[in-house]
């Protein structure tokens, strides 16, 4: 097991900051950003010159320019000492965290900002190439509903994937977006589990309704030391206590089992290292690009049994109020994807949580969270990067 | 009555061959399959890299192998992507081939209902261009 370099919880989240998620809003990310940084500077009092550190995730929108993040602190008027961007998708909001934590803990920089910002509508730059121009665009694969087809059909052979399950899941969500009023509007709406299994099937056994959709948006939160948090008079602060990331899980092994996912590891560690099992975990706050994405998480990380994932959606309470809240504000199936900054989505609820700000939707007597990440689907496997964060008030 | 034209759809993609892969797709456009194999780790690897993914060794061979598998996984595509509008419902699938790797394609000369996992199938090339031939699979029997 690694080392756990948040025990000392030295570090800690101020604030944070979210856009409404709006479909092809014809914003900018530097627009959406802005908005961002203006609601963490009102909330905390500071100004830019305050801030020496960034850190933002690669938008879907940006990816044309190579000097995104260098772009993005002119734009927002900083003069970074410590720059980070991450392209790991959407672990990229947690990954952020942990490293921003590792700079502030080593005196790199005193006080970070963090944003996702991603405008996927109004502007798509993406050109993967590589592999996936010559080996998977021609044979028709449907991009990561394809991919997730293929994971689904597997599954469904060796187990019982009850679609009721996901559908509960997709209920669930919809109600987090019902009070959520940052959710794309269109998604305000309940649905039944029958909208759920008639919705249109894209890559069977995948539906519409099993996936994200693309929204313009942008999230983020500002972090420091807690000594300089303390001083500040900051005193709602919610301290990251265990991280853990792994990218393309067993990278080198040609045949393995599709469904064994990077989870499989970092879910355990990062409960090792926080001394926690999956009965402490007050609130689960799961990358959501796909409900069967939340399925697996919930087996490999240990919330229920292997192939028990479906069940477990059936049988669970999986409101604020419940048995294990899940996405309370709709996640991004509920509430809408904004492209890569759409792990900051989940995140940022997790801290709206802990410092007890989630209105109707409030969990009560929050104490902790898990959040996680997921970045980009690999050539015939589930997804690349997986990333797993335990976060505390 | 006037005819409204039709569209015209767009073409398949067609992959960009780089320094690297340029031995598959020379096998490809004779209809066979070529797979790098690692001669140390005593192992074929796909999708074909500049490097060995066990051993870090830039020394890669191609051989040509039996072209023989089985379905892994598959799914039925009903919202096509680009190329291949007006060909759904397609089938895509993820085989498993008899040398212990896996490629994602598609299914020929067989209907949706025809498909399990597990199934028998062999490889065969459709013509995408003068200069590539595109690896599909289709029941062994």
């Amino acid at each position: 097991m690694r080392k756990n370099y948040f025990a000392k919880r030295d570090v800690c989240i101020v604030a944070y900051g979210e856009t409404k998620l709006d479909r092809v809003s014809g914003k900018t990310v530097y627009e959406l950003a802005a908005a961002v940084a203006a609601e963490l500077f009102k909330r905390t009092g500071l100004k830019p010159a305050d801030i020496d550190g960034l850190a933002l995730s690669t938008p879907f929108s940006e990816t044309s320019n190579p000097f995104y993040s260098t772009f993005m602190s002119d734009y927002l008027g900083l003069s970074p000492r410590w720059s980070q961007i991450s392209d790991i998708g959407g672990a990229s909001a947690t990954g952020n965290v942990a490293r921003a934590t590792l700079a502030l803990q080593n005196g790199v920089c005193d006080v970070a900002m963090l944003i996702g910002a991603d405008a996927p509508n109004t502007r798509n730059r993406v050109d993967y190439g590589g592999y996936r121009g010559e080996f998977w665009l021609p044979t028709g694969l449907q991009g990561p509903p394809g991919a997730f087809g293929l994971l689904m059909n597997r599954y469904a052979k060796d187990h019982t994937l009850d679609y009721r399950g996901l559908g509960a899941l997709a209920v669930a969500q919809r109600k987090g977006a019902v009070r959520n009023p940052l959710a794309y509007e269109r998604f305000r709406q309940e649905i039944t589990i029958e909208d759920y299994l008639n919705s249109r099937l894209v890559s069977t056994p995948l539906r519409l309704l099993d996936s994200v959709m693309y929204c313009d948006g942008a999230n983020g939160v500002l972090m420091m030391t807690t000594e300089v948090a303390k001083r500040r008079g900051l005193e709602k602060r919610i301290y990251p206590i265990a991280y853990a990331e792994l990218t393309n899980f067993k990278a080198a092994e040609q045949t393995p089992d599709i469904l064994e996912t990077g989870f499989s590891v970092v879910g355990p560690e990062v409960l090792a290292m926080a001394g926690m099992t999956t009965a402490d975990i007050q609130q689960f706050h799961p990358y959501d690009d796909f409900l069967f994405a939340v399925m697996l998480q919930l087996e490999q990380i240990g919330f229920c049994k292997r192939g028990e994932g479906s069940q477990f959606l059936r049988d669970t309470d999986l409101s604020p109020t419940g048995r294990l809240p899940i996405n309370t504000g709709g996640g991004q199936i509920g509430a809408g994807q904004p492209g890569l900054a759409g792990g900051g989505l989940n995140l940022v609820e997790a801290v709206r949580q802990l410092m007890g700000e989630a209105g109707e939707r409030q969990v009560p007597n929050p104490r902790n969270a898990m959040v996680t990440g997921i970045g980009v689907i690999p050539y015939g496997r589930n997804w690349c990067s997986s990333s797993a964060m335990i976060l505390t008030n | 009555m006037a005819e409204t034209p039709a569209r015209k759809p767009l073409p398949r993609p067609l992959p960009t061959p780089c320094h690297t892969t340029k031995p598959f797709w020379e096998a490809a456009r004779k209809g066979k399959l070529a797979l790098q194999y690692d001669p140390l780790a005593k192992r074929y690897q796909f999708w074909p890299r500049p490097i060995s993914v066990v051993t870090g060794q830039q020394n890669l061979e191609w051989r040509i192998v039996s072209g023989l598998g089985r379905v892994y996984s598959y799914t039925i595509t009903h919202v096509p992507t680009a190329g291949f509008e007006g060909k759904t419902p397609y089938i895509v699938a993820l085989i498993e081939l008899d040398e212990g790797v896996r490629m994602i394609a598609n299914m020929i000369n067989v209907r949706p209902e025809g498909m399990n996992i597990g199934m028998r199938v062999k490889v065969d090339f459709e013509k995408l261009s003068d200069e590539i031939n595109f690896f599909a699979f289709e029941p062994t029997e």
